[in-house]
């Protein structure tokens, strides 16, 4: 090691602990659950040779009684619902940011900690307390009876309502953080002299105010859909089968199913979605912000 | 609508928001007290659930654990992260910058992916060397696999945030690395270090999934085990054992709180040197 210079020698030694950590512990796992999808389903769920595609037909959904769509529903279900979600969680925290960030500033870090909170609460819990509250014969199951959301004695969950309120109240914090930081920097002057030429509120809005919280926006949105796509505690406890999503199914062939092959092919798909995902939302917060860079 | 009556929605919105954000806690927290076990009815101010959970012996064990594998985990993680953190600062003028998506990797993986992919990994060293099997000591690298990078990024920022020039006048007081590290990095990044080690507190206690796939038989935690219970279907001190983790994470809070609010004297420091 004399070759090299003392600080370098210093350098590495501070970087290679925690380098060491990610790639033993992550990235050649992850490169073994990859490998896993090519290989065929043994006797006793465990992978064998030869490799095979076989994982990824199965996924798609041939099985010994020819095709059926239950899978390619999961997926769809998935982005639909991570999608829903992040609509909603849309529509609770952009007026909420705005809100914070016209208080005092001695009060804004007090009510961005009280939304950021309950998510420092396990998962588990989270999902625990809307069982809580969506179980038969509590009051807000009884009014959803008697507007006839429900029957009676059934309760709210599960279902994919449940999941969705359990989504959005799980990201709603990845939402009002980012949108929190684009408004605390809003150029006001931009807004005055929108006023000031007369522009109508909505016009204010539109040319003055969206475009400068879009960057905001972009980086709640990844924040929000991107994990929400992958959920799996929400919807195995507060989702019943016609709210199932592609997390499930892959968790499924590792705890109950043993058929580790498909699951991890389920994997790579997850992971390829969540790509593309990515790719789409990058793409299209270049179009809004003409062509400004707002995300990455 | 004129501005005046905007900013009463607002406020209205705002009150609304909050009993979204704190009613299922509550809940937890009030059905918790109940006589019966029932989150329909109240029947009496009681404390049978927290009877019931200091004398189960697995409740306890699970307790231990979640507060073991946190404390643990957290530790590590300050240091091996806290080193990596550093490291990035150095090593920005050199061309490494491409190893920041070693960083990202664990944050962006799905939870899911994550704890799926060390179960497979571990098992399989486990039974080809006899080591790493299931148990407190997977779930505590599991642990630090993720906490790494968010304790890096957070001291990084707070390197970055100083003056370059306090580095120059350390070395040039011929100061050796070991007394750089103790008399100049260590005070000056206290706040980012007491810091990162919180989150990697509430990282650990609030992550179900990784530890789920990462547990052995011996090593249930707290989530592991009120997830047990609602698949079987008993939960009767589910919401005591919630509401112990709920009074965990509010003293966090506080505490963050009175962390945040004290004026440190590192951040004079800087300024000073800054200005």
């Amino acid at each position: 090691m004399s070759g090299l210079r003392r600080d370098t020698r210093y350098l590495l030694a501070t970087t290679a602990p925690g380098v060491f950590f990610i790639v033993v512990f992550l990235v050649l796992p992850s490169a073994y659950l990859v490998a896993m999808a090519f290989l065929s389903n043994g006797p006793y769920g465990l992978p064998t040779a030869p490799l095979t595609l076989d994982a990824f037909r199965e996924l798609a959904g041939f099985g010994f009684l020819g095709w059926s769509p239950g899978n390619l529903y999961t997926l769809i279900r998935s982005v639909w619902q991570s999608l829903l979600a992040t609509a909603i969680v849309i529509v609770i925290a952009y007026p909420a940011a705005y809100y914070i960030s016209r208080q005092p500033v001695r009060w804004r870090a007090v009510m961005l900690l009280a939304v950021v909170v309950p998510s420092w609460t396990n998962q588990v819990i989270r999902s625990v307390g809307w069982m809580n509250i969506f179980a038969p014969d509590t009051v807000v199951s009884d009014l959803a009876v008697r507007v006839g959301l429900t029957e009676p004695q059934m309760g709210l969950f599960p279902s994919q309502f449940a999941v969705i309120v359990g989504l959005v109240y799980n990201f709603l914090p990845f939402m009002v953080l980012p949108l929190y930081a684009a408004f605390e920097r809003l150029d006001t002057e931009q807004v005055e002299a929108a006023r000031d030429l007369f522009a109508s509120p909505v016009a204010v809005f539109r040319h003055a105010v969206f475009p400068q919280t879009l960057p905001g926006l972009m980086a709640g949105t990844v924040l929000v859909a991107i994990p929400a796509f992958g959920m799996y505690v929400v919807t195995e406890l507060l989702g019943g089968g016609k709210a199932t999503m592609i997390g499930n199914l892959v968790a499924r062939q590792f705890v109950q199913a043993s058929n580790w092959p498909l699951g991890a092919a389920g994997a790579i798909i997850m992971i390829v979605v969540t790509l593309i995902g990515l790719k789409v939302l990058r793409d299209l917060g270049r179009r809004v912000g003409g062509d400004r860079e707002v995300l990455l | 609508m004129t501005g005046r009556s905007l900013a009463l929605a607002l406020r209205g919105f705002w009150y609304l928001l909050l009993v979204f954000l704190y009613a299922p806690l509550a809940v937890v927290v009030f059905y918790s007290f109940n006589a019966i076990n029932s989150s329909a009815r109240f029947a009496g101010f009681s404390l049978t659930w927290y009877e019931q959970l200091f004398s189960n012996d697995a409740i306890i064990g699970a307790l231990l654990n979640t507060v073991a594998l946190a404390l643990t985990s957290s530790l590590i993680a300050i240091v091996i992260g806290g080193m990596l953190g550093y490291g990035f600062y150095r090593y920005r003028l050199r061309r490494l910058s491409w190893l920041i998506w070693l960083i990202y990797l664990p944050m962006v993986m799905p939870d899911i992916i994550f704890g799926i992919a060390e179960m497979i990994f571990f098992i399989a060293i486990d039974e080809r060397l006899g080591i790493l099997g299931p148990g407190l000591g997977t779930m505590i690298i599991a642990h630090v696999t993720f906490q790494v990078p968010f304790v890096a990024l957070l001291v990084n920022a707070r390197l970055l945030a100083l003056d370059p020039q306090l580095f120059e006048a350390s070395q040039d007081l011929y100061a050796s690395p070991w007394q750089r590290a103790r008399f100049f990095l260590l005070p000056v990044l206290s706040p980012a270090i007491v810091s990162s080690f919180l989150l990697a507190l509430t990282l650990s206690i609030d992550d179900f999934v990784i530890s789920f796939f990462t547990a052995g038989p011996e090593s249930t935690t707290l989530p592991i085990y009120i997830w047990s219970a609602i698949k079987k279907g008993v939960t009767p001190e589910v919401n005591a054992i919630a509401t112990l983790m709920i009074g965990s994470v509010f003293f966090m809070a506080l505490i963050s709180l009175v962390v945040q609010r004290r004026p440190s004297a590192s951040s004079t420091t800087n300024r000073s040197a800054s200005s």
